[in-house]
């Protein structure tokens, strides 16, 4: 419909998909390659891969504590995000992913082609619930049991 | 007789201190929704560190009554944190021993 027009308009995607953990780099490095070709293929355009690293994950994602989160933004249709996760899904590599859509009609001419990011991953202090950080806290608040009981004495 | 008398009267006034209190509540100050007061700020899934203010410590969705989102921000936050949820990014329940 709208690629039918003088200027082709696509839609704007990302996809997060989680690897396991154990992989090398350059496998890790070999499946962006082939989600690019495969985005390139189907008429899309990537415009960037962000690798956050391995990370804990919040639960077992098929029997794994931790995982490779890759973020991939990019341009195309919506027979390409099917093709993108048929092939997501086929890779033995791939734990998990997730598609979202950003926006629609966007000329593909306005948004530039960025540099791959790669973050560290284990060292977020942004991790809100559960894990080891939670272990942690509770460990450290254990102190406080004590104090707490004695607060409800206090209050009766 | 006299002690069901008694006991309307005790019961008038519990009911008065009772509005008392509900006058006293709505004095409470209305939080404003945050996203709404910086326009700046977008509801992202990848940004586990603001949805965690909107989640329990047992990792279940705050409701807006208490958060003091307003309700267009609601609905993007609950699906954030339901797609933060399918990545492993936030727990989907937490055990507490």
């Amino acid at each position: 419909m709208t690629q039918a027009s003088a200027a082709i308009r696509l839609r704007e995607y990302e996809t997060v998909f989680l690897l396991k953990p154990e992989l090398p780099d350059e496998v890790v490095d070999q499946t962006k390659e082939r989600v690019r070709t495969i985005v390139n293929r189907e008429g899309g355009k990537l415009l960037r891969f962000t690798t956050w690293g391995k990370k804990r994950t919040m639960y077992p994602v098929k029997a794994q504590p931790r995982a490779v989160y890759i973020h991939a933004l990019y341009l195309g249709g919506p027979a390409l995000v099917s093709e993108l996760e048929r092939n997501l899904r086929n890779l033995d590599n791939v734990l998990r992913y997730l598609s979202v859509r950003l926006a629609d009609d966007v000329d593909p001419d306005t948004r530039p082609v960025s540099e791959d990011i790669k973050l560290s991953g284990d060292i977020d202090d942004n991790r809100p619930l559960g894990g080891a950080e939670r272990d942690a806290e509770r460990a450290e608040m254990g102190v406080f049991d004590g104090d707490d009981d004695d607060d409800m004495g206090d209050d009766l | 007789m006299m002690n069901s008398s008694e006991k309307y009267s005790r019961n008038a006034d519990r009911t008065a201190t009772e509005d008392d209190k509900r006058g006293a509540k709505t004095f409470t100050r209305k939080k404003a929704c945050r996203y709404c007061s910086d326009k700046n700020l977008q509801v992202d899934f990848k940004d586990q560190s603001a949805l965690k203010y909107f989640v329990t410590e047992r990792g279940k969705i705050i409701p807006r009554r208490i958060s003091g989102n307003c309700a267009k921000h609601q609905r993007q936050i609950a699906k954030a944190i339901k797609r933060a949820r399918a990545l492993a990014l936030i727990p989907y329940l937490v055990i507490q021993g």
